[in-house]
């Protein structure tokens, strides 16, 4: 069925993704060294367990959860640990980071052993927690946190979200095509754990090989699922924009999507939770767009987790001369960094490389009020006005003008014909303001 | 004792009891909108620019001020009006007019600063010398004389010194909005502070002249 | 007889209004210490908010209704503390002037910067952003997120893109040091003279490799003044600025010629 409900905002930049569409995923051969970081997720990052020196083989455990939002992270390769110190991130952070000195040998092949239908969801959940699994379309949310939501909180609808909206990106759009029975399986899965009666399986009308495909691994599937098929606009595959289009419910402020009895997952996910449950499989490895102008041959990769940047380059025929920025992730949405030597995260669904013909370097003007970007941001917040408060630090008229609904995803900037730096100021300020609102309740307590 | 009554003056003040014999309601309304929009005391009469560029930084302490302006304007001009009809005019002293008239004004003033100094005072500190410089403000004594000039009967003189404190308010606010969003762009450097402050009075006022002719006064 | 008439008149009018002002201010008197005025005074009036209250007559209500300790205006100094302090007649210890250092040197001729930061120019946002195209991460960004902050312009961004505390005008109200997003900006004694400018913890060749003064912990300093005053702190040399330090030596031993010698003192003007 076609989705009935339509967003507020949103933009439709270039989507740029006939160069990887049709690029089949292909395996990286195993890269000398892993620089695998323990802050791939959000929240308390993962405790080293293995030591400088050890030997690890692949799928073996080298962090254990620092918390209880966190994660495990294992070994995608057995190698030798050879370093464990802080070093950059692929979101341009440092972090402390495993770097394993690989020697050849790949992940064992367990085979699948479970059927899942007789396993009960609090078994199914911990087998989630232990393979390490975490939100794979960007955000990095514990998948096993996510899948126990507090009592009280029903979920009655399940989205998997195939919507892939950024640009360029075509990771996702690949695995549905290749893999839909995983991924249909794994969906099947999340939806058992979490007892939703309804299913939903939501993809952009920009993959019809994709909707086809899922459509064929769905056959003969219940009455509570269904195909939505969406018109083509980002931000559609953000949480929040996704479960409107879908269910027509809106999130509130500040709320999370349990509040409307929704929860959204990914597709790469969903077949991360698939191998976790039916064969005690960790997530080792991910699939990897690396494209742009400045890649020779952009392709879908699926590469070990932590596999450094370099090497993804390397296998795709390397950069052109007029490569000015790397972006890791999507265009709208990813991180430039400043190094190459960064590992891959387990939320990294691309690489970009971006040309000069692509990055003019814009001077920033003072805001000319034509609000492009008020009619853009999705959230319905006023970019303009609160760029310009946050620029006079008035983070108090920023808290009020909800900064923190701010999702970050770009279309207010890419709207802005002043050039303004936007999403840098909402990212500033929410920040600051999330610093502020945690004195101000600390100073409550007192 | 001899004392003159004047006969250019004939309404006695008695008149107070009798309200709106002789003027409808709707010219009540004319009156405040007269005073609001189309002869507006700051934009139009350039009367009590002082505060208005003064206090006009941010919209709540222009709002204080707009206020504590609508008080002393609307008492003053009834006190007034009374203190003209009953004491001024029957003794022939109208020469005295403005002594007296600023001295009621600046009774108000100083009341509303003792009260402002207990109930709100961190508004009283935000509003600092302009909150005494209401005496000298032109527009409340403006308003008085010229409830004199046009010969205003006593409701009348409440409902317009009413009227021309609003009008005066929702300059204020109006301007420190702009003022609030001016100081969050950037201008350039010779224009920045008064300078933009200025212009942009001038264009405040010159859409204010868009509403002449609204009413007839 | 003409000229009492308007004398009574106004005289009249006078003293009606009096009586009505003298019946307002009995209704609407605010108690109010006589004392809190003469005390704001006595503090700098920069409002600078180091003592921890929302302006100086904030911080003056506070010492006379809740006996807040007199020493914690910063700005102020010595002179301050001991005026408020007689004034309350209260004993107080005025600890020393503290002065903020900005524990970096690597300015563009020394430390490598080699991506572009094309973002916000605020430190903040580009250390959100990835650190601003600083090869060093510990090291000063210099986008003057501190500058702004200063009440008195005491920091000055040089060409080199480094942030430069000028000792003679720093008033000591730690502003800055809350603002940098790197906490690169410690207080030092004005007393102290001996300073290590760095701030990275990362090993020898990694710094080596990215700035030209930094501190590559080779324990040079710390072997020479025997431990007392330079300690080694994960990777990096860090003054202990309750011991006394005058060593010349050690500025000039110091291969990356990190630490410094440097007046915090006021100059005495002639």
């Amino acid at each position: 069925m076609r989705a009935m409900f339509r967003n507020r905002g949103g933009v439709h930049p270039a989507y740029r993704k006939w160069g990887t569409a049709g690029a089949p995923i292909e395996a990286l051969p195993l890269p000398k060294t892993l620089s695998i970081s323990l802050a791939q997720h959000i929240g308390v990052p993962s405790k080293p367990i293995a030591q400088k020196g050890q030997k690890v083989h692949a799928g073996e455990r080298i962090a254990e959860p620092g918390g209880y939002v966190s994660s495990a992270v294992h070994a995608p390769a057995s190698g030798v640990v050879k370093a464990i110190e802080e070093r950059p991130a692929v979101n341009g952070k440092y972090a402390l980071t495993v770097v394993i000195e690989t020697d050849g040998a790949m992940e064992d092949h367990r085979p699948d052993e479970a059927d899942w239908t007789r396993l009960h969801p609090k078994e199914m959940v911990d087998r989630v927690a232990q393979a390490g699994v975490i939100g794979m379309g960007g955000a990095g949310f514990p998948t096993h946190v996510k899948l126990t939501p507090p009592p009280g909180k029903t979920i009655d609808t399940l989205i998997l979200n195939g919507a892939e909206c950024e640009p360029y990106l075509t990771a996702d759009h690949r695995l549905m095509v290749e893999d839909a029975a995983r991924v249909w399986e794994g969906a099947c899965i999340l939806r058992k754990i979490l007892g939703a009666s309804h299913l939903r399986v939501a993809i952009e009308d920009n993959k019809p090989d994709a909707i086809r495909a899922m459509e064929a691994a769905m056959k003969g599937a219940d009455d509570g699922v269904a195909l939505v098929i969406l018109k083509t606009e980002y931000p559609q595959g953000a949480e929040k924009q996704l479960i409107y289009s879908v269910l027509g419910r809106q999130v509130p402020s500040g709320g999370l999507p349990m509040d409307v009895g929704a929860l959204v997952e990914n597709v790469a996910t969903a077949v991360a939770v698939r191998e976790a449950v039916v064969a005690q499989r960790p997530l080792l490895r991910r699939v990897t767009t690396v494209t742009g102008p400045g890649i020779r041959r952009p392709r879908n990769v699926l590469a070990p987790v932590g596999t450094p940047l370099q090497d993804l380059v390397d296998f795709c025929g390397g950069l052109t001369e007029d490569t000015v920025k790397i972006v890791v992730g999507g265009p709208m949405m990813g991180v430039a960094v400043a190094t190459l030597e960064a590992g891959t995260a387990k939320t990294t669904s691309g690489l970009l490389a971006l040309t000069r013909r692509v990055v003019p370097q814009y001077q920033s003007m003072p805001c000319i009020g034509c609000g492009r970007c008020v009619g853009a941001c999705p959230m319905g917040l006023m970019p303009c006005t609160l760029s310009e408060h946050l620029e006079a630090e008035d983070y108090e008229a920023a808290e009020e003008l909800n900064v923190l609904d701010c999702i970050e995803c770009g279309c207010c900037a890419y709207e802005c014909p002043a050039a303004r730096p936007l999403v840098q100021h909402m990212k500033q300020g929410k920040a600051r303001v999330a610093t502020l609102r945690r004195q101000r309740e600390s100073q409550a307590v007192k | 004792m001899r004392v003159s009554f004047s006969s250019s003056f004939r309404v006695p003040f008695w008149y107070v009891l009798q309200p709106f014999s002789d003027a409808t309601i709707m010219q009540y309304v004319l009156l405040i909108i007269g005073a609001v929009l189309v002869n507006n005391f700051v934009l139009t009469r350039f009367l009590g620019i002082c505060p208005f560029l003064g206090v006009s930084k941010d919209i709540p302490t222009a709002g204080g001020m707009g206020l504590a302006v609508l008080f002393v304007m609307t008492c003053a001009s009834a006190v007034t009006w009374l203190l003209r009809a009953t004491v001024l005019e029957p003794l022939g002293l109208q020469y005295l007019q403005t002594i007296a008239f600023i001295l009621v004004i600046a009774t108000f003033v100083q009341f509303v600063e003792i009260a402002l100094r207990k109930s709100a005072p961190a508004l009283h500190k935000a509003l600092g010398i302009y909150l005494p410089l209401i005496t000298t403000n032109c527009a409340v004594l403006g308003v008085a004389v010229l409830n004199v000039q046009k010969k205003f009967s006593f409701f009348q003189s409440v409902t317009f010194g009413f009227g021309a404190a609003l009008g005066f308010a929702l300059a204020l606010l109006i301007f420190a909005g702009m003022r609030e969003r001016i100081e969050r762009a950037h201008p350039p450097d010779a224009f920045r502070g008064v300078a933009i402050a200025l212009v942009t009075a001038g264009l405040l006022s010159l859409a204010f002249m868009g509403f002449a002719g609204l009413v007839k006064m | 007889m003409g000229l009492w008439i308007p004398i009574l008149v106004i005289g009249g009018t006078g003293i009606v209004c009096g009586a009505v002002l003298a019946a307002a201010s009995r209704f609407f008197a605010v108690h109010e210490d006589p004392r809190l005025e003469a005390l704001a005074e006595l503090l700098p009036g920069i409002n600078c908010g180091a003592c921890g209250f929302a302006g100086c007559s904030e911080y003056a209500r506070a010492m006379l209704e809740k006996g807040i300790p007199v020493n914690l205006c910063k700005p102020g100094g010595h002179e301050t503390v001991s005026r408020v302090a007689s004034f309350l007649g209260v004993e107080a210890v005025a600890g020393e002037r503290q002065v903020a250092l900005v524990l970096c040197k690597g300015d563009d001729a020394a430390a490598s910067r080699s991506t572009l930061y094309n973002g916000l120019a605020d430190c903040a946002a580009a250390e959100l952003a990835g650190g601003g195209g600083k090869d060093c991460r510990f090291g000063c960004l210099g986008l003057g997120t501190c500058a702004r902050v200063c009440p008195v312009g005491a920091i000055e961004i040089t060409a080199g893109r480094l942030a430069v505390v000028h000792p003679e005008l720093c008033i000591g109200c730690r502003q800055c040091v809350a603002a940098c997003p790197r906490r690169l900006i410690k207080m030092a004694p004005e007393s102290s003279l001996i300073h290590v400018l760095c701030n990275s913890h990362d090993r020898g060749p990694l710094v080596r490799k990215v700035c030209r003064v930094g501190c590559i912990a080779c324990t040079v300093c710390v072997k020479l003044v025997n431990e007392k005053g330079i300690r080694m702190k994960n990777n990096l040399a860090v003054v202990d600025y309750e011991v006394p330090l005058d060593n010349d030596e050690v500025v000039s031993r110091c291969p990356q010629h990190t630490i410094e010698r440097r007046r915090l003192k006021k100059t005495v003007e002639v």
